[in-house]
């Protein structure tokens, strides 16, 4: 046991190393999210919700720690493991008595080290540039709420990499299959709104939306958000189910 | 070590749905040896591979690799045995010598970097990031992480397919460099050159049978193939001025003449008395040609002149 964790930690340190050694993965993962952060945080200094005294940049801090959430877990995680399964990687590896466990927890806790990063760096530049603070007594609920998220669409990014069929199309489909949800779930405009009635329903069954709400619930107080914290965790099992059952060695 | 076989196959088989793809076949490979499995594609060699190295289960046989059950036993088969798959991808943004180094983290008594270097003559790319490599440098980097582990067995399937001569010949010296390590190969190939000049006992398989097994020598005895022998004409027989050898089917070819024996001393008997006989001396240009394993092979694979052909003259 204690070998298996020893050789997955010795995995998530190679997959970190090679993570910020590739500027398609690092610069994507990172720049991407923060620079959205700054320059739609910039356009939202000083105003406030409508009808509220809640600054929208307390709802669009949090609303860019979930998309980042998505962008280490969901989109790395799963074009990474597509890309190698493509490659032929995986295939490679079961060559070896490498276990499967420690092979893939070391991919999962890179991961997860990915996540943790890019949070703590919305985080802090959302609290030096914008003055977001997570409300008193929040920090607990934003905890919860990111490791639920790395968790749901963690699962979510191992189950979409088994339906990519190629290399090419691993970075593609992962990014389309989430950010036109995450546009209209208002991640990026803290003031979206008028969506027709069904397409907000719609979006209130997507995880996006979700993440969001429960990560600015730990912002500015809120109501409870109850049936995200379910729809998180429904997400989470079936995309974990789906990422069991359909998981490849092989293309 | 059991019996000093490495490898033991017994009537093995396997089917996909209703299309048979080995259908009995039997081999065994000796510790220390260089094992081809030879044959034309389509013939059932990596699907062999792959129920030896334990990615599929057989639908009937059974299989010894190193002692174990490949299929039951992947796990400490994969601590002894080196696995170098048709087509596998690195990482992409590894390095070299740091892949390397990684995959030894993998075995419980790992070789030394600097030798796994060496013996796939790699030292000089060691930082090279592997998707900047040569099809041939790619190759010997799959020698140097299936031999990460210092296995005892080493799996090569169809290592240098699709190779130029240069890249060949160096993938060719890195396992005559695990020959010299000790290591048991098992390769599959369907080049005869690359059979011929790497292996100590070859079996060649078609069509899901091993057709023949043995050292390169006896394959193409087994083959039933003749033993050529030819001289040059002398000229007194071009012209007629002498009979023919009695007793030996000679083709009289202008300059040259040949003929083939299953029997090659008898039929050199004969030859150098008439010769003594006619006065033609030694025969300028006496050659014997033991028969090729391309001869037999080509003729079990079924593109090559058949036995009824032996005695006559070929290319």
């Amino acid at each position: 046991m204690t070998r298996s964790v020893r050789l997955a930690m010795g995995q998530a340190l190679i997959e970190q190393r090679s993570f910020w050694r590739s500027a398609e993965y690092a610069l994507f993962t990172f720049v991407f999210p923060l620079m959205i952060l700054l320059l739609i945080g910039a356009a939202n200094v000083g105003s406030y919700l409508p009808g509220t005294h809640i600054k929208n940049t307390t709802v669009f801090v949090p609303g860019i720690l979930a998309f980042g959430v998505i962008v280490a877990a969901y989109v790395n995680l799963g074009s990474k493991v597509a890309v190698l399964r493509h490659d032929g990687v995986l295939k490679r590896i079961k060559t070896t008595p490498l276990p499967s466990a420690a092979y893939l927890g070391g991919l999962l806790a890179s991961t997860v080290a990915t996540a943790i990063l890019l949070a703590a760096g919305t985080g802090l530049i959302g609290w030096l540039a914008f003055g977001a603070l997570p409300r008193p007594g929040g920090l607990l609920a934003l905890t919860g709420g990111l490791v639920l998220g790395i968790v749901c669409f963690g699962s979510l990014g191992l189950a979409i990499s088994s339906v990519i069929t190629s290399a090419e199309s691993a970075g593609p489909v992962t990014y389309a299959s989430f950010l036109p949800i995450a546009i209209i779930s208002g991640v990026f405009d803290p003031t979206f709104g008028g969506l027709p009635a069904w397409l907000s329903h719609l979006v209130d069954l997507f995880p996006v939306k979700s993440l969001a709400q429960v990560l600015q619930n730990a912002y500015a107080v809120r109501p409870f958000p109850a049936w995200d914290l379910v729809n998180l965790g429904l997400w989470a099992a079936a995309g974990a189910t789906f990422a069991v059952w359909r998981f490849r060695w092989h293309s | 070590m059991t019996d000093g076989v490495a490898v033991q196959v017994c009537d093995l088989r396997m089917s996909y749905g209703a299309t048979q793809v080995l259908c009995g076949v039997d081999f065994e490979v000796r510790y220390g040896e260089v094992f081809c499995l030879l044959g034309p594609n389509g013939a059932g060699k990596t699907t062999t591979l792959e129920i030896l190295e334990g990615f599929r289960r057989p639908t009937a046989g059974t299989v010894r690799v190193l002692g174990l059950d490949p299929a039951a036993q992947a796990a400490r088969l994969r601590e002894r045995a080196g696995m170098v798959l048709q087509e596998c991808g690195f990482p992409r943004q590894a390095r070299v010598a740091e892949l390397i180094d990684l995959w030894r983290t993998y075995y419980p008594n790992p070789r030394p970097l600097e030798d796994l270097l060496e013996v796939v003559e790699l030292a000089e790319a060691r930082n090279t990031q592997v998707r900047k490599l040569s099809a041939g440098q790619r190759r010997r980097l799959d020698f140097a992480l299936a031999l990460a582990g210092d296995p005892d067995l080493v799996f090569l399937d169809e290592p240098t397919t699709g190779f130029d001569p240069e890249a060949r010949r160096r993938c060719w010296a890195a396992i005559e460099n695990l020959r010299r390590l000790g290591k048991t190969v098992l390769l599959t190939t369907h080049y005869l050159d690359e059979a011929e000049r790497l292996a100590d006992r070859i079996a060649i398989l078609r069509a899901g049978r091993i057709e023949l097994t043995g050292t390169t020598r006896e394959v193409a005895v087994l083959g039933g193939l003749a033993t050529r022998i030819s001289f040059t004409t002398p000229a007194a027989l071009r012209r007629g001025q002498i009979p023919l050898p009695a007793g030996i089917d000679l083709a009289v070819r202008g300059s040259e003449s040949v003929c083939h024996s299953g029997n090659p001393g008898m039929t050199l008997r004969l030859l150098l008395d008439w010769a003594l006989r006619h006065s033609l001396g030694d025969l300028d240009g006496l050659a014997v040609t033991a028969p090729s394993l391309e001869d037999t092979y080509l003729q079990l694979t079924g593109s090559g002149p058949g036995l009824s052909q032996a005695g006559g003259d070929r290319p």
